[in-house]
């Protein structure tokens, strides 16, 4: 009867799942048969499930238009990311394994007002940031876009986390060898970093390459904007023109899902060590 | 740097990070964050920026780019960048004017606040009295804080509501003459694959807002007082709800009124939109269209339009403010065949100089010249002193009016009361 | 914790290691201290620590189209604020929110978890099914559940569907009576977040060792008496941790809203129907230009997430620990 009653379960189990996931997967499914449509064909009541024949000439619409710089904004947006998700894994790591491992004077100071800024959300900073930036004469430039975004408390405090648990004969053994703090990190705590680095830093291009209020008010010239920037634009522009604005939302996820795929394990790992440890 | 480390690193080999490859991605990231920074003038003059929102019509962008270029033919030490802004412009221009770097000319319509917080330069200078003279007065004063003028109209707007002549010919109706008429004109023309009237997707809180008030005879600020908390202005509100919960109201189309893709694809048989949209109704629609101002809302009240548009205006805090005047004066002042071309060969707008307009042929169309007529008998402004938040305040009441079955008296009352205070704190 | 260390070990086994007495010279310690914070707390300071206070200051000032301070008015933002049927209404609107999408967010990620974990073949197609959508922008998200899913034409593909079965096209985002933007918001985010937190709570279930399964198997406990006897308590840190961060980032609800309801002036009549205290705040600030009260706001809202999360720990027993 257990055998029974497992095999039923798992049947159910199977089909709930089946469901949910033809769900999750209808949202990318409208963008991918959008994204090879006219408009006509999009907004005929006659439904088609397939875009046959595939209208691959939006793609070259969309790179071809003058009003949405797309390749702009990837290069944007890819620079952007790449950018912040390597400062942001230096600085935060740094950070993270002085708060842990260095003793000093101070320690709990710096720790407690990094650890303040977690409790402030994002909103109250907004534009006085904003004015930071702006006097730092920041603005329309690529480097304000991304450097509010390279110091993120909530890293910092994951590290430390991570540093805290790290064994400390590694630390000794580096010591015996004459590693001073500096080649310490450098040499043996960095390298052992993997998980947490792939993890938080996958999370880091992720939001950073997903990021919108920002770079809109500091990406003024549209030689500044970044992928959500043209999207957004598509979305709020007077004259709706669909499938070029599939075309680019398709294209403006690509890579983020490239990146996912490839890196799922990684971010299942971190996932696993910051929230399941609660 | 000692053998036994050096052997743990090696030994770690494949599954660590190679500390190679971040230095260089770190060397490469910090790189072209620099080469992404902006760069100095290399001509020797200076730039001006300048900013618009991003219009409409097909043509525009390239035409603000093109009077840039003359601009600069006649000025050769100063070169025109122009940022054609889409999407959110007034948040985008807002939070460009609070810090500086912002642009040195812009478009928008002049506030109070901006006056007060220095934003923008005084233009008196540009004004002879000819020029004065030859300016609609309510333009002036629309751009005019404390007697200081501040900004110089580009364009005037109007609003018309639009109808296919054929289909009310088809249903047997004629086009109405008060909210009543409009209101059951509307449910006849309302089918199921066609919609009787688009206000918009809000069901006209945002497009009706002022007008039909106007049209009832109400106004909303006059000197320091809030005006609207009146009975008309009720009436007026509830004749919208009435007309929502008539279900003849397109809600839910791809764009907004202020775009006739409603009208010109069929999906309401009447549109409340502008005058820029003519050319584009008329190309799709030919002679089957006809225009009028709002109705009024009953015998005791009038048509009404609204007198919008975009003024010219100079960053007070700018870097190059006599120059930034003088391109300010030389498009919008002096220079008649640019703003006969900027108001009529793409969108369709009413120069704001009587003597452009008076030469303007597009302009004696029937639909077009109707719209000017009414714009002058029956179009109506808000002050500078009407603030964004008071716009917010009235648009919540009415929202709460037509949706949330908000009582009529009460959401104006409370609305009038929050304005009245915003005011005093603006005219302290 | 769990973390590779297997070379070092090795070395280190070989060689004992005499326990270290004292640390390094302090100097050094201090001055490798500040090398390695530096950055980052400096990074921190200039665009988030002294913004904080700015906006602390501005929000005691009449900051009108200007971000300077110096025309102090006290608590009067703040009284305004308090007495703005429009803000109040903006905080009973994320209350409700929240109320909605943090316990379906728990459940639907909870029973996600279960299930994936349940299966066996197939189990990694599910999980990158259901977590891919993280990837996704809520811009992105907005666009196709706004232009394409729940558009209120014909073509919307909701709107197809509900046709197979003979009902007409509804304006999704547009209508009101019944609210079915709320559905919108509600599954937007729902499809966005859910997949992260099952990947969380799969986490804290793969924690759960076998033999406690395999006894209460053997004492004759059904399924329902396992989850909840079981599962559920050895979820419960991880249970907290989730509900948490979906509250706090309820309460900050801006993307999906301002991208689905509309940011630009002329659907604001769609807007009020489902403002959120940020979208409020943003018009406050950016299009009102009320610098002094769209700051005092913010702060507003931060001390109710913090008392909102104070009593749901509290009522969760947050910190009590149980394993």
């Amino acid at each position: 009867m257990k055998h029974h009653q497992s095999v039923v379960s798992r049947l159910l189990s199977y089909l709930v799942l089946g469901v949910l996931a033809v769900l999750f997967l209808i949202p990318f499914y409208l963008l991918l048969r959008n994204a090879l449509m006219t408009d006509p064909q999009i907004t005929s009541t006659r439904w088609s499930w397939l875009p046959i024949p595939p209208v691959w000439s939006n793609f070259h619409k969309l790179f071809t238009d003058p009003a949405a710089p797309m390749a702009t904004g990837l290069i944007n947006s890819g620079i952007i990311a790449v950018t912040t998700l390597v400062f942001q894994m230096l600085f935060s790591s740094m950070a993270g394994y002085a708060l842990a491992r260095i003793p000093a004077r101070g320690r709990n100071v710096v720790f407690g007002l990094i650890v303040s800024t977690l409790m402030i959300p994002a909103a109250v900073t907004f534009v006085p940031t904003y004015a930071v930036t702006a006097f730092l004469g920041g603005i329309n430039t690529r480097w304000g876009i991304i450097v509010p975004g390279l110091f993120s408390a909530f890293s910092i405090f994951l590290f430390r986390q991570f540093y805290l648990g790290f064994p400390v004969e590694i630390e000794e053994a580096g010591r015996l060898d004459g590693l001073g703090y500096a080649g310490i990190y450098w040499r043996l705590l960095l390298p052992n970093s993997r998980s947490i680095l792939m993890a938080l830093g996958v999370l880091a291009f992720i939001s950073s390459w997903n990021a919108f209020l920002w770079p809109l008010v500091i990406g003024q010239d549209p030689s500044s904007w970044t992928v959500q920037v043209v999207l957004s634009t598509f979305l709020t522009a007077q004259t709706l023109n669909l499938s070029e604005l599939f075309a680019a939302a398709l294209v403006g996820i690509a890579p983020l899902v490239i990146v996912f795929l490839l890196m799922q394990r990684s971010i299942v790992e971190g996932a696993k060590f910051s929230g399941g440890k609660g | 740097m000692t053998s036994t480390t050096a052997a743990q690193g090696s030994q770690a080999g494949g599954r660590t990070l190679s500390r190679r490859m971040f230095l260089k991605t770190v060397t490469i990231g910090a790189g072209s964050v620099a080469a992404g920074c902006s760069s100095g003038n290399s001509h020797g003059g200076i730039t001006l920026t300048q900013w618009y929102h991003q219009y409409g019509e097909a043509g525009t962008e390239q035409a603000v780019i093109r009077y840039a270029q003359e601009f600069t033919k006649a000025y050769p030490h100063i070169r025109i960048k122009v940022v054609w802004v889409p999407g959110d412009y007034k948040t985008k221009l807002a939070t460009a004017l609070l810090v500086p770097g912002g642009p040195d000319v812009f478009e928008s319509s002049l506030t109070l606040p901006m006056a007060q917080a220095a934003q923008v330069a005084p233009l008196d200078d540009l004004f002879t009295p000819a020029v004065r003279a030859d300016f609609s007065p309510r333009d002036l004063e629309a751009n005019t804080v404390g007697n200081t003028l501040y900004g110089v109209k580009m364009l005037d707007d109007t609003g018309i509501l639009y109808f296919r002549k054929s289909l009310l010919a088809a249903a047997g109706v004629a086009p109405p003459t008060t909210m009543d008429e409009l209101i059951a004109a509307a449910r006849k023309l309302n089918t199921p694959n066609r919609k009787g009237l688009f206000l918009g997707n809000d069901g006209g809180v945002t497009s009706m807002l002022n007008v039909l008030p106007w049209s009832a005879g109400s106004d909303f600020l006059k000197g320091s007082q809030i005006v609207f908390d009146n009975d008309r202005t009720v009436e007026a509100y509830e004749k919208l709800k009435e007309l929502n919960d008539s279900g003849a109201l397109l809600i839910g189309a791809p764009t907004d009124w202020w775009d006739p893709s409603a009208l010109i694809q069929g999906m309401a048989a009447m549109q409340w939109t502008g005058l820029w949209a003519y050319p584009a109704i008329r190309r799709a629609l030919g002679d089957d269209v006809g225009g009028m101002a709002w109705p009024a809302l009953d015998a005791q009240g009038s048509p009404a339009t609204f007198l919008g548009g975009w003024t010219s205006m100079v960053n007070a805090q700018g870097h190059h403010i006599p120059e930034s005047k003088e391109l300010v004066k030389w498009l919008w002042i002096q220079n008649t065949a640019i703003q006969r071309d900027w108001c009529l060969s793409y969108g369709f707008h009413v120069p704001p100089r009587k003597t452009v307009a008076a030469t303007a042929a597009a302009l004696k169309a029937p639909i077009p010249a109707r719209a000017v007529r009414d714009l002058s008998e029956h179009g109506h402004a808000l002050p500078p002193a009407w603030s964004s938040s008071m716009n917010t305040i009235l648009t919540d009441a009415v929202s709460g009016i037509l949706k949330q079955g908000h009582s009529g008296v009460a959401a104006v009352k409370t609305a009038s009361q929050l304005c009245q205070r915003e005011l005093d704190r603006l005219l302290v | 914790m769990t973390v590779e260390t297997t070379q070092a070990k090795l070395e280190s086994e070989n060689t004992p290691t005499p326990r270290k007495r004292g640390g390094r010279s302090s100097r050094e310690a201090t001055l490798a201290f500040w090398g390695f914070v530096t950055p980052a707390l400096a990074g921190l300071t200039i665009f988030t620590l002294a913004p904080i206070v700015w906006g602390l200051l501005l929000s005691f000032s009449h900051a009108q189209n200007t971000i300077r301070i110096g025309h102090f008015v006290g608590l009067r933002n703040y009284e305004d604020l308090l007495t703005d049927p429009a803000f109040l209404n903006s905080l009973v609107t994320v209350a409700i929110f929240a109320a909605f999408i943090v316990p379906l967010t728990y459940l639907v990620s909870l029973g996600l978890a279960l299930a994936v974990e349940r299966v066996t073949a197939g189990r990694s197609f599910f999980r990158t099914v259901f977590f891919i959508p993280s990837a996704v922008s809520y811009v992105v998200a907005s666009l196709i559940w706004k232009v394409s899913l729940f558009n209120g034409l014909s073509f919307g593909f909701a709107n197809q569907v509900i046709g197979k079965f003979g009902s007409g096209p509804v304006a999704w985002i547009g209508a009101t009576h019944p609210p079915w933007y709320w559905f919108v918001l509600v599954t937007v985010r729902l499809w966005l977040q859910v997949g992260f937190f099952m990947i969380i709570f799969m986490a804290g279930l793969q924690e759960i060792p076998r033999t406690v399964y395999e006894a209460a198997a053997v004492d004759g406990a059904g399924a329902w008496t396992t989850f909840r006897r079981i599962t559920l308590p050895h979820l419960r840190n991880t249970s907290i941790a989730v509900m948490l961060l979906t509250l706090i980032a309820a309460f900050q609800a801006f993307d999906e809203f301002y991208n689905i309801l509309g940011g630009v002036g002329a659907s604001a009549g769609n807007q009020v129907l489902a403002r959120p205290p940020l979208i409020y705040l943003y018009s406050l600030a950016l299009s009102d230009q009320d610098f002094g009260r769209g700051t005092a706001g913010a702060f507003i809202l931060t001390a109710l997430i913090l008392i909102v999360t104070l009593v749901q720990g509290k009522a969760l027993g947050f910190g009590r620990s149980e394993e």
